[in-house]
């Protein structure tokens, strides 16, 4: 027996250095259960694994043992003799007697994300079971607050002090931190469903109208599930009419999320003339939407209407035109700081000049001098100017176009602006803007282009049959010569431009020059 | 609106206008709709209800209804009238009078305007000239002067050239070129610029742009509808007919 009993323990070590191999560190709970499962069934791991044949005699017979021992009601069958030789064999063979419980494949379950718990890590496991605790807490807290809250709402009495339930601030307060609790441990435990608004006790009493897809629908729109619950609330209080300040917040959750929304613009446009909310608030608020959505169009429609609103209201808002002339200068700078030429801006601007009489605001002209002083080749800049000077009903006829010649501007308007124009060409002279700008001008002055023809021509070296000598500044300055010779009956000088342009200055659009020679020379077509 | 006119757009491509009378409320209802949007004293359009216009709108509304034959629903004169004011000293258009001009605005307003058989209201040589300017050394296209070239703007600049019968002005092989270049090899589509990641709105305004420049292998496009020709002579020519159903 002894030397048996050598052996039995000799092997038992064997087999706890055999599970230290396999019991490195689990990386999963199923992992770990099974671990457990082993480290308390040594034998019938080699036994399931290897096959009963493995194992040495001593550990076979230690194995049918513990079998027997575990099976109810067999060791009652044996003699006492018998039982007695069983347990003290079992001793000997240093083996765990009990069983931890086998792990099933399925006894972790799914989270809601549709992961196996059981591959989850143990330290995710460990997350996970406090998440779910603490949310049963929470719940448990919650339907407490909504008991007493539906007794405050019927003023029942408490039946022990006789007092009349209330619910206070601090309640709703400690019920809202609750339930963003709540919806973050929600999420946390793998639900996809964000639930901030249907978590609200402010919004209880609304009753959410979902989107419904038509089945089947060519492409459904994947909405981020907390943007859908928001829209869904959206469209239960448009639908009710509600205008109030919750409604508003509401607006401003769906706007940072999508501010191309444009009928939530409209609702919100709504509840502020519905509540009288002050319009410099609001525009203040459009201020930090604005600077986050640089190529929005909704926002600046939004802003717009508000000024309308502001201008229609002038007693109630206070309305102050030079303040807010000067704000809203302050503000447009600020965003054609971050992008000199975003339309938007500029668009806003005009309309803003036109709807306060801004044409000859010192923030206008003077601002525009400057940003063309820091970029001549801003075109907007350009643009601009020409809208504040020949668009000012106070200086011009009304109506005109900007492509029509009206004589009724003051000469010393067109000289300072042929000046104006010229000066910057010489800064930059392949800069087609002031070009262009000086073309403008002349058309308005109702000039002909021959009136800057020394200026033009100082552009380039003289210009008869010079060829592969011939300086030339601009190509801009050509193409203003080209129609002053022509109309200047000085057509074969156009003609010669006109090559020149398309052969050497500016081939890429030698489509145009060849096209213009051709008008000019209709006979040889 | 612009749901709207995506909506009558895809019908006349898949051919189904008449789809409108069997299985929905009709051209006429869907038309009245969109003649709501016009402003009768302005000429404009507005977007939706809440009332933003822009002459993108104005051209949306002139696209859809006259594809549905029913332009007589709106004050088509007075609509001529406002995209004239929109007009430049530069020769190009702008999103409302008085505003800068942009490739794209200039597309609608002229688009707008050839369905309105007004073109000559254009001062054609002056856009064009300004048109070809869009084209930069390396034979991309933008949208105003020193701004960065885009392949959206081979369609804007493009179509506009093309709707006034001046795309030779610029150099289309250059062009050809450069759209090209912003071709994903590997994984298909165009983008903004070469290098960029591709998407749906480059890969269609590059291939269009290709289109009008008579690229091989591709069918014909429409500079003023943005659809295939044949889609366009379809309905249109349908729309001749002497009611013959």
């Amino acid at each position: 027996m002894p030397a048996k009993n050598k052996g039995g323990v000799s092997k038992a070590k064997e087999t706890e250095a055999k599970q230290q191999v396999s019991a490195q560190q689990p990386q999963t709970v199923r992992e770990l259960e099974w671990q457990r499962y082993w480290s308390t069934n040594p034998l019938h791991e080699i036994v399931e694994k290897q096959g009963l044949a493995k194992l040495s005699p001593t550990d076979k017979r230690a194995y049918l043992n513990l079998e027997l021992a575990r099976s109810p009601g067999q060791i009652d069958k044996l003699s006492k003799k018998g039982q007695r030789e069983l347990w003290k064999q079992l001793s000997e063979a240093n083996i765990p007697l009990r069983s931890a419980p086998r792990p099933r494949d399925d006894q972790w379950g799914h989270d809601n994300a549709g992961r196996d718990i059981g591959d989850y890590t143990p330290e995710e496991y460990a997350a996970y079971e406090q998440k779910k605790s603490r949310l049963s807490e929470l719940r448990l807290d919650s339907a407490f607050f909504k008991r007493d809250r539906e007794r405050a709402y019927w003023k029942t009495k408490n039946e022990v002090t006789g007092e009349v339930y209330t619910i206070t601030e601090d309640d709703i307060r400690a019920e809202k931190a609750r339930r963003q609790e709540m919806a973050s441990l929600y999420r946390g435990l793998g639900n996809k469903i964000h639930s901030s608004y249907e978590n609200d006790p402010e919004w209880d009493d609304v009753v959410p109208i979902p989107q419904e897809e038509p089945e089947g629908a060519l492409s459904a729109i994947a909405y981020e599930e907390d943007y859908a619950e928001a829209m869904a609330y959206l469209r239960a209080v448009m639908a009710a009419k509600e205008y109030s300040l919750r409604c508003l917040q509401l607006t401003e959750t769906i706007i940072d999320m999508n501010p191309a929304h444009y009928t939530v613009w409209l609702y919100r446009f709504d509840i502020i003339k519905a509540l009288k909310i002050p319009i410099r608030d609001e525009l203040e608020w459009l201020n930090d939407v604005s600077f986050q959505h640089l190529k929005n169009y909704q926002i600046w429609h939004h802003r717009q209407q508000l000024i309308d609103l502001l201008h229609l209201t002038p007693g109630e808002n206070k309305f102050n035109k030079r303040e807010l002339a000067r704000d809203e200068h302050n503000f447009i700078m600020q965003m054609l700081s971050k992008d000199t030429k975003n339309y938007h801006v500029w668009s806003y601007r005009q309309y803003l000049v036109r709807k306060l009489d801004l044409w000859t605001s010192d923030d206008e002209i003077s601002c525009i001098d400057l940003m063309l002083s820091q970029d001549v080749r801003n075109n907007s800049a350009w643009s601009h100017r020409f809208f504040i000077i020949f668009s000012n009903p106070d200086l011009t006829t009304f109506g005109a176009l900007a492509t029509d010649p009206d004589s009724i501007i003051n000469e010393s308007i067109i000289d300072r602006e042929i000046k104006y124009a010229q000066k910057m060409i010489e800064i930059a002279p392949q800069n087609q803007s002031p070009w262009n700008y000086l073309r403008g001008v002349l058309v308005k002055a109702g000039l002909p282009l021959g009136h800057v023809r020394d200026f033009a021509e100082s552009f380039c070296s003289p210009l008869v049959k010079l060829d592969e000598q011939e300086e030339v500044r601009s190509s801009h300055a050509l193409d203003f010569l080209v129609d002053i010779y022509n109309d200047a009956d000085e057509k074969e000088k156009s003609i010669y431009l006109l090559r020149r342009l398309s052969e050497k200055w500016d081939p890429i659009r030698k489509g145009y020059w060849t096209y213009r020679q051709r008008m000019l020379q209709p006979q040889q077509s | 609106m612009l749901y709207t006119v995506s909506a009558v757009q895809i019908l006349a491509l898949v051919d189904a206008l008449d789809e409108l009378e069997k299985r929905s409320t009709g051209k006429l209802k869907v038309a009245q709709f969109m003649a709501s949007l016009q402003d009768r004293e302005k000429g404009t359009f507005a977007g939706d209800e809440w009332g933003e216009e822009d002459t993108r709108f104005l051209y949306g509304a002139l696209n859809a209804l006259s594809l549905l034959g029913m332009l007589h629903l709106v004050d088509v004169e007075k609509a001529v009238n406002h995209v004239a004011a929109c007009a430049n000293f530069d020769g190009g258009y702008g999103v409302n009078p008085g505003d800068e001009s942009h490739s794209g605005q200039i597309f609608t307003c002229v688009a707008a305007l050839t369905i309105a058989k007004r073109q000559d209201l254009i001062d054609q040589d002056r856009l064009a000239g300004w048109l070809s300017e869009r084209q930069v050394p390396n034979g991309g296209l933008n949208g105003r002067p020193e701004k960065k070239e885009d392949v959206c703007y081979s369609w804007w600049v493009l179509s506009s050239l093309s709707m006034i019968g001046r795309t030779h002005w610029i150099d289309q092989e250059k062009l050809i070129q450069f759209i090209l270049q912003c071709q994903d090899t590997e994984q298909g589509g165009i983008s903004d610029r070469p290098g960029n990641m591709v998407d749906v709105w480059h890969t269609l305004f590059g291939l269009t742009g290709l289109s009008l420049l008579g690229y091989p292998g591709l069918d014909e496009i429409d500079p003023v509808y943005c659809l295939p020709k044949s889609t366009v002579e379809r309905v249109l020519g349908k729309l001749r007919e002497p009611s013959a159903v």
